[in-house]
C-alpha cells in the first residue's frame, strides 16, 4: 500500500475513535478506558480487554464545570465531559492514575460523574526506583487486575502478560523506528500526530503491523530536506489547528518529548521470570517526564541531547494551559535551552482553544530567525 | 490637620496560648538562624512531611509554606510571584511555590526571612506540587533532597502495601538524613517526639472541640493561625504545652460564656480551604460583621495525630487533607459540622490549590446535603492578591447568610 493510503488509514482511525470502540464492541470485546499519563495497558491488554486511551477532546466544557474549577487542565475537564456526555458509552471501566493532582481529583469527580462506568484507581509511587517502591507498583497492578476482573469478568494469568509484554514491546520499538524515519522523511506534523494518536484506539498488535507497513514504505521514500527542524515537547501535540501551523511555516517535528506520543514508547518491558514483576520494573524505569520524580532534572538533559542527536535548530514546548508539572520544568528547560544556544518557544495550548492566532504569530517569528 | 491617635494595645500576656504560640512560630524561625551560624546544616521542610524525623534527629528546618503565608499576609505576595514569572513560572503556579521560587532567588524578603537551606525534606501528602517545587530548589541549589511519597489514597483504608512503602521510605529518609547531618536517630528520642506530638494532638482536638459550645470560646480564624504550630511544631514540649494552655483558656471562655469571636454569635459556618492570606481581614471582618463565626475547618480535626506505634504514624500520615478519598474527606467534615451545630458551608476556591479546589464542588455538595445546610463558595488565593474579588466576597457571604437566616425562620 502507498504510503499516502496508509497515512490516510491513521488519520481515519485517530480522527474516530467512536468508530474504534464500536467495531470492538460489535466484536464482542470490552474496552477499557485509560486516562493520562501512564496506565499498565499490558495488563489490560493480557485479560482479553481492549484498552483505548482517553485524553480528551478539542471542543467546550460544559457538564464537567460542575465538577471541576475553571484552573484544571481541558485535558481533564474534557475526559470528565465526554464521561458526563455518554461518549464513552459501552466502555466497561475507566483505569486513571493518581499522578498528578488534577488527575487525583479526576479518579473522585469520576465515581460521581460517571457512576455507569466503574473508575479504577492505579497508584503508582514517585519513590519507584528502590525494590519497596517495585513492590508498590506490583501492589498497584494487582488492585487494577482485581478491579478489572470485578468490573468485567475478564480473568489474568501470568503468561497471558508476558505475551501482551512482548506484545507491547515490539509495538514500542516500532514507533521508536517510525519517529527515526518521521524526522528524515516527508512526513507532514498532521501526518505523524496520526500515526502517535491512532496508537491509542487500536490494540497493539493492529497498529504495529500497520506502523511497520509505513515504516518500510517511507523508508524508499527520498528524505525530505530544508525544513527548520525542532524537537516538541509537552503533553499533547494533536490539536489540527495547531500542527496545521507548523507544516505551513515547514517547521519539522525531527523528534518529540510529548507525554501522549514518544514518552510512552521510551521504555520497554524487561526480561524476568515473572511477568508482573517484569511490568513493575519497567516503571521503576522510567524516566525524563515531569510527572515522574525527577531530582537531577534529567528531562532537560535529554531533551537537549534529543535535540543534539536529530540536529534541531530549537525546543518548542506546548503548554498544557494549568498543567503544572510541565510548568515547573519549563524554566530549566528554557535556562539549559539558552545555555545551549538553541531557541525556544513556550506556547500555551488548551483544548477549548478556538483561535490560533498568537501561536501562528509565535511559529512565524521563530522561522524567520533561522 | 488632627494628628492620628492610636490605640495602646494592651501588653500581651505571656502566660496566654497567643502569645506562647505566637513565641514558638518566631523561635522555629531564630532557631533556624542560629543552628545555621553555628555551622549546622539547616533544611527547608514541606508542611505535611513527618516532624517527628527532623525532631528526633535534632535537624533544625524552617517551612516555605509558611514563610509564603507570612509574606502574603504582610503584603508581600504580588512582589515575590512578579518575581517568580519573571523568571518564567507560570502564573497557574501555586503562588507559594512561586514566593518560595522568588526567595530562593532574592534571598532577602522583609517579611519574613529565613536561612537558605543545606537540604530539603519534601512529602507530597499534600500535593504532587510539592515534589516539582522541590526538585527545582534542589537542582538550582545542588542540595540533596529527601523525598517521601505519601500517594494520594483512593480507598477509605490505608492498605497494608501502602504502609509498607511508607514505612521503607521513612527508615531511607532516616539514613540519609543520617549521612548529609551525622546526627542519629534515637528510639528513646523517637518515643519522647511520639509522647508529645501525642500531647499536642490531644490538646488541639480538645480546644477546636470546644467549637460544639454555643457560642463557640472562640473565633475560627484563630485556628488558622495555630494550625501553623501543630503542623511544625507539634512534637516540641513548648507546643504541647501552649496547646494545652489554649485549651484551658477555651474552656474557661465557654464556663464565662465569653470568646475571641468579638461579636455577636449569630451564624455558625465551617470555612474550606486554606485562608486568602492577603486579605485575611477582609474574609475575617466580612463574616464577623454579619455575626458569622467560622466555627470550625478540616484543620480541627486533620492535625491530630495520635498513634501508637511506627506503623500508626506511617498511616496518620497518609489521612491528611488532600491525601484522603472524597468519601472520607467528606465523612471528616460532615462529623466537624454535626459536633458543631454548623449552620452552613463558606468554600474558598483556591486558585492556588487544584488538588484541594479539584474536586470540591462535588464534595461540598454531599457534606451540604448530608448536613442540611447551604453552601457558598468564593474565588480567591492562598498568597497572590491578584485572584481575588472582595466584592465577589461580600456577595457571597451576604448570600450564605440569608439562606442561613430563611433557615431559622427569620425573614
Amino acid at each position: 500500500m502507498a504510503v499516502d493510503e496508509l497515512l490516510a488509514q491513521f488519520h481515519e482511525i485517530a480522527a474516530s475513535p467512536k468508530k474504534q470502540l464500536e467495531k470492538y464492541l460489535a466484536q464482542g470485546k470490552k474496552v477499557v478506558a485509560c486516562a493520562p499519563v501512564y496506565t499498565p495497558e499490558e495488563i489490560i491488554h493480557s485479560m482479553g480487554l481492549v484498552p483505548m486511551g482517553v485524553w480528551g477532546a478539542d471542543q467546550k466544557v460544559g457538564e464537567a464545570k460542575k465538577y471541576y474549577p475553571a484552573f484544571i487542565c481541558s485535558i481533564m475537564q474534557t475526559v470528565l465531559e465526554l464521561g458526563i456526555t455518554g461518549k464513552y458509552q459501552g466502555v466497561s471501566a475507566i483505569v486513571i492514575p493518581s499522578l498528578c493532582d488534577s488527575l487525583k481529583c479526576l479518579g473522585q469527580n469520576w465515581k460521581y460523574a460517571v457512576p455507569d462506568i466503574p473508575f479504577i484507581p492505579m497508584t503508582y509511587p514517585q519513590n519507584r526506583k528502590p525494590s519497596y517502591g517495585i513492590a508498590f507498583t506490583k501492589a498497584g497492578y494487582e488492585r487494577v487486575i482485581s478491579d478489572l476482573s470485578a468490573a468485567t469478568g475478564a480473568k489474568f494469568s501470568e503468561v497471558a502478560l508476558a505475551d501482551s509484554n512482548r506484545i507491547y514491546n515490539e509495538h514500542n520499538a516500532v514507533m521508536r523506528e517510525f519517529a527515526e524515519i518521521a524526522a528524515d522523511h516527508a512526513v507532514s506534523a498532521a501526518q505523524r500526530s496520526d500515526v502517535f494518536k491512532s496508537a491509542w484506539f487500536m490494540r497493539k498488535e493492529e497498529h504495529t503491523a500497520m506502523v511497520k507497513q509505513l515504516n518500510a514504505e517511507l523508508a524508499q521514500t527520498p528524505k525530505d530536506k530544508g525544513k527548520i527542524r525542532v524537537v516538541v515537547s509537552g503533553i499533547l501535540a494533536d490539536s489540527p489547528s495547531l500542527l496545521e501551523i507548523f507544516d505551513k511555516n515547514e517547521i519539522r517535528i525531527a523528534a518529540d518529548d510529548v507525554a501522549f506520543e514518544s514518552r510512552q514508547y521510551r521504555t520497554d518491558v524487561p526480561e524476568d521470570p515473572n511477568s508482573l514483576d517484569a511490568l513493575a520494573r519497567k516503571y521503576a524505569n522510567m524516566d525524563n517526564c515531569s510527572v515522574l520524580y525527577d531530582r537531577d532534572k534529567k528531562r532537560v538533559d535529554s531533551i537537549l541531547e534529543l535535540a543534539k542527536r536529530h540536529d534541531a535548530r530549537g525546543v518548542i514546548v506546548l503548554m498544557t494551559k494549568f498543567c503544572d508539572p510541565e510548568e515547573f520544568d519549563y524554566v530549566p528547560i528554557k535556562r539549559a535551552c539558552e545555555a545551549a544556544g538553541l531557541l525556544n518557544l513556550n506556547i500555551e495550548v488548551d483544548r477549548q482553544m478556538v483561535n490560533y492566532e498568537q501561536a501562528n504569530t509565535m511559529i512565524q517569528t521563530f522561522r524567520e530567525m533561522f | 490637620m488632627s494628628e492620628e491617635v492610636k490605640k495602646q494595645r494592651p501588653a500581651p500576656d505571656p502566660n496566654s496560648a497567643k502569645f506562647k504560640l505566637g513565641q514558638i512560630a518566631a523561635k522555629a524561625y531564630s532557631d533556624c538562624v542560629e543552628a545555621k551560624a553555628r555551622g549546622e546544616k539547616v533544611g527547608w521542610c514541606a508542611s505535611n512531611f513527618p516532624v517527628e524525623i527532623p525532631e528526633t534527629l535534632g535537624l533544625h528546618v524552617c517551612y516555605p509554606e509558611n514563610q509564603a503565608a507570612a509574606i502574603a499576609a504582610r503584603g508581600g505576595g504580588e512582589r515575590l510571584c512578579s518575581e517568580s514569572e519573571g523568571e518564567g513560572y507560570s502564573n497557574d503556579i501555586c503562588a507559594y511555590a512561586r514566593i518560595s521560587l522568588a526567595y530562593m532567588k532574592l534571598k532577602d524578603a522583609p517579611e519574613q526571612n529565613m536561612p537558605q537551606p543545606d537540604f530539603v525534606l519534601c512529602c507530597n501528602n499534600i500535593c504532587n506540587c510539592m515534589i516539582k517545587w522541590y526538585e527545582n530548589i534542589a537542582k538550582e541549589l545542588d542540595i540533596p533532597m529527601i523525598m517521601i511519597d505519601i500517594p494520594f489514597n483512593p480507598d477509605y483504608e490505608v492498605s497494608e502495601a501502602q504502609t509498607a512503602y511508607i514505612r521503607a521510605q521513612f527508615w531511607d529518609a532516616i539514613h540519609q538524613l543520617e549521612q548529609i547531618t551525622g546526627k542519629k536517630w534515637s528510639e528513646e528520642r523517637f518515643q519522647e517526639v511520639k509522647k508529645i506530638s501525642g500531647r499536642s494532638s490531644r490538646a488541639w482536638l480538645e480546644a477546636t472541640a470546644c467549637a460544639k459550645h454555643n457560642p463557640s470560646p472562640f473565633n475560627g480564624f484563630d485556628l488558622l493561625n495555630h494550625m501553623a504550630v501543630m503542623v511544625t511544631a507539634r512534637a516540641k514540649k513548648e507546643a504541647a504545652d501552649a496547646m494545652e494552655t489554649l485549651l484551658k483558656e477555651y474552656k474557661e471562655n465557654h464556663e464565662k460564656g465569653v470568646s475571641t469571636f468579638r461579636a455577636e454569635e449569630k451564624y455558625r459556618i465551617m470555612f474550606e480551604g486554606i485562608a486568602c492570606w492577603p486579605w485575611l481581614r477582609v474574609t475575617s471582618s466580612g463574616l464577623k460583621d454579619r455575626g458569622i463565626n467560622m466555627v470550625t475547618t478540616i484543620y480541627a480535626d486533620a492535625f491530630g495525630f495520635i498513634y501508637d506505634d511506627f506503623d500508626g504514624m506511617c498511616r496518620a500520615y497518609s489521612r491528611v487533607p488532600n491525601a484522603m478519598c472524597l468519601e472520607l474527606a467528606r465523612d471528616k467534615r460532615v462529623k466537624l459540622c454535626k459536633d458543631d451545630h454548623v449552620e452552613g458551608l463558606l468554600v474558598h476556591t483556591n486558585r492556588s490549590c487544584k488538588l484541594w479546589s479539584g474536586f470540591m464542588p462535588e464534595m461540598s455538595r454531599q457534606i451540604g446535603k448530608a448536613c442540611g445546610i447551604p453552601v457558598a463558595s468564593f474565588d480567591g488565593d492562598q498568597a497572590d492578591p491578584r485572584n481575588f474579588s472582595a466584592a465577589q466576597y461580600d456577595t457571597r457571604v451576604q448570600g450564605l447568610m440569608e439562606i442561613m437566616e430563611e433557615n431559622k425562620g427569620g425573614n
